[in-house]
């Protein structure tokens, strides 16, 4: 079988996975234990992608890729997608959150006050070398606060509301199973409103930055003034079947509020939300739901362009499916362009027929270049 | 009394077929609307499995709805039953499933394939599942989904004969390769997926139920067994396929089939035949073996 002897391509993919896997090493409980406790920045951003919440998973899934951030998320959402759904907790309300970290451009001080919480935005970005000659890196004891901060704060729209100063719409009331969900059901445009929020929370950070950099530029239309952010813990109640409802424990959540102060008499808001500590993402992607509304078709700010394009799974597959063989479509291209390229051959050499006036003085006008012209686009060729 | 363990089945990774039976009653409700809507794309909430999107995902989760432990999966890739991707799905397949694979074209209940039709027919008790990267012919000239579901409910199809004219007038011919847009039941124009225009006269009144799905695009779209699909052209220039009824594989000896050309190192090339097992079937059969090989859609280099 001489056909088959030159291919062999299950051997050749086992061998090209144990390749990788030998240059990671075994991967043990204790690497897990150890991405868990020393990169929680990085676990949070995978765990917001994914849209789950699984620390220790999520620890699992960068020791197991890599660090390949795309890889992580893809195992997760691979693996997310076959768990039973157990209860749907009860809605977390801004006044609920337990904050470690809310702060307003827009106003000096608000109600509850400006909460710093943990961040390296005043810190100066020098890279401690001094770790890599066995100088540690560590600060002092943090320093409490003479009153401690309450833990949960009012919203600030709440009081911009009661000012008549943001529109107001009344809650709709809708059951907890009948909350749009677009892991069970397909993204259709215009989307339900609940379909955007859980698609930006889930979108990836670089992709939404991207585009959310682009109407904050200027490509969008609303200038974001950051209403507020903040870093909080949410508690996870749930409904027992007895009908008590109590808490499954807490998850991380960060979530912007930005404010568009031009037109008209209030202000407009973007919000987005997300699993896990990721402040960049949000305000990105606030800054996209701000602008969405009466954007143009296939600006960067239109919600059917931002959302389809920051879906890290499918973008990122797409991109790396480029490798695979294309060799088919390839050919199927080939016969027609050589045939074009035969008959452009025939049409200059009798001249009457050419499609374009010859440039070269030859008489004859064999030797002119070929016209072919620009290339012709394909139906269907922009995506495969 | 009955014990708690007695009311519940054993934990297991995964349920069978890796999909669970909710997300496998929305394919099923996806696909057989497709199939009352011949052409029409469908969409569908697409779960994520383990492989990435763009590298078969629409056309797995179709599988493996579709199969169960008595069934024969047969996966390709451009054709080649060995291309590594075609292998990587065919044992995840038939890992998460029992199902048997399978390289015959004759054997197989189930036939995922990226890019090619097998060159022998398909009978009504098969199941051909094309994987889709781009499910909407639209997209050259409206990138927007929305825009193009209304431009599909309108039978808006103008611009893509327009695209063609264009060509035709600017390389005097129609330049299209694969993906070759198609009329479905005279309604809905759907991109076949980038399989050749080769392929494409096999998916008319054929005998088997074709499903085409995109994993990472959501939709899915299906031609059922005797259902016209018609190539878009114009009455003066009639859609040819590739020129390939004359190449001969150069391992084989066949001749009258789609071919892969591959360049040579002297400046001209030769051909093989994509349709990798059938090559493998001729190669036995000359060499002596008895080796069945079925009807083929094609005889002497012309469609039949």
């Amino acid at each position: 079988m001489a056909y088959v002897a030159t291919r062999g391509g299950e051997r050749a993919i086992a061998q090209a996975e144990r390749l990788y896997r030998e240059g990671l090493g075994p991967v043990d409980r204790d690497r897990v234990t150890v991405i868990a406790r020393s990169l929680p920045w990085l676990v949070d951003r995978v765990m917001g992608e994914a849209s789950l919440y699984e620390p220790e998973l999520a620890a699992l899934a960068l020791a197991q890729t890599g660090g390949d951030l795309y890889e992580a998320v893809l195992l997760l959402r691979a693996w997310r997608t076959t768990q039973p759904r157990l209860a749907i907790a009860q809605p977390v309300t801004q006044d609920r959150l337990f904050t470690l970290r809310r702060i307003s451009a827009a106003f000096k001080d608000i109600p509850g006050g400006q909460i710093l919480g943990p961040t390296l935005d005043y810190s100066h970005r020098i890279l401690a070398t001094g770790v890599l000659e066995d100088q540690p890196l560590s600060s002092a004891p943090v320093q409490k606060a003479d009153h401690p901060a309450p833990p949960h704060h009012p919203s600030l729209a709440a009081w911009q509301k009661a000012q008549g100063l943001v529109a107001d719409p009344p809650r709709e009331q809708v059951a907890p199973d009948a909350i749009p969900d677009l892991t069970r059901e397909p993204l259709l445009f215009p989307a339900p409103r609940a379909h955007r929020l859980q698609s930006l929370a889930r979108a990836d950070s670089g992709g939404v930055l991207a585009l959310g950099y682009s109407a904050m530029r200027g490509y969008g239309n609303a200038h974001p003034t950051v209403n507020e952010l903040r870093l909080a813990e949410a508690e996870l109640r749930v409904r027992h079947p007895r009908g008590t409802v109590f808490s499954a424990g807490r998850v991380k959540i960060s979530q912007a509020e930005v404010a568009a102060k031009n037109g008209g008499t209030r202000i407009r808001l973007g919000f987005a939300a997300t699993l896990g500590w990721n402040e960049v993402k949000v305000i990105s992607a606030a800054t996209l739901d701000l602008n969405a509304a009466g954007a143009t078709k296939g600006a960067p700010t239109e919600e059917e362009f931002f959302l389809y394009h920051t879906e890290p799974v499918e973008a990122s597959g797409f991109c790396i499916h480029f490798k695979l063989p294309h060799y088919v479509t390839f050919q199927s291209s080939l016969d027609a362009m050589r045939d074009a390229k035969a008959r452009s051959a025939v049409t200059t050499e009798t001249g009457p027929h050419a499609r374009y006036p010859h440039t070269s003085g030859d008489a004859g006008g064999a030797s002119a270049p070929a016209t072919l012209p620009d290339s012709v686009e394909q139906i269907g060729e922009t995506a495969e | 009394m009955t014990a708690l363990g007695e009311l519940t089945r054993p934990w297991q990774a995964m349920s069978y077929g890796f999909l669970d039976p909710s997300a496998k009653r929305e394919l099923r409700r996806a696909m057989l609307k497709a199939v009352a809507v011949p052409g029409c794309q469908i969409p569908y909430a697409s779960r994520e499995v383990p492989m990435a999107r763009g590298w078969g995902t629409g056309g797995l989760q179709v599988t493996l709805t579709l199969v169960n432990p008595g069934s024969v999966v047969k996966v390709i890739d451009q054709g080649a039953d060995d291309s590594v991707n075609a292998v990587s799905i065919r044992q995840f397949v038939e890992k998460v499933t029992g199902a048997r694979g399978t390289w015959d074209t004759q054997e197989a209940t189930i036939l995922q394939s990226r890019h090619r039709i097998p060159e022998e027919m398909l009978r009504e008790d098969q199941i051909l599942v094309l994987q889709v990267p781009n499910p909407e012919p639209l997209r050259p000239v409206q990138p927007n989904m929305s825009v193009a579901r209304q431009m599909h409910a309108d039978a808006d199809y103008g611009r893509l004969w327009l695209v063609l004219y264009e060509q035709i007038v600017r390389s005097g011919r129609i330049m299209q390769g694969a993906s070759y847009p198609a009329m479905v039941n005279g309604r809905h124009v759907m991109t076949p997926s980038p399989i050749p225009r080769w392929d494409l006269p096999k998916l008319n009144m054929s005998r088997h139920l074709t499903l085409l799905s995109a994993g990472r695009e959501k939709r899915i779209f299906a031609v059922p067994p005797f259902t016209r699909v018609e190539p878009l052209a114009f009455a003066d220039i009639p859609f040819r396929v590739e020129d390939h009824a004359s190449l001969v594989c150069h391992r084989s000896g066949v001749t009258g089939f789609f071919m892969n050309e591959i360049p040579q190192t002297g400046g001209d090339s030769r051909h093989e035949l994509s349709d990798s097992h059938f090559g493998i079937k001729a190669i036995r059969r000359a060499e002596g073996e008895a080796v069945e090989i079925g009807a083929t859609w094609y005889r002497n280099g012309a469609m039949t």
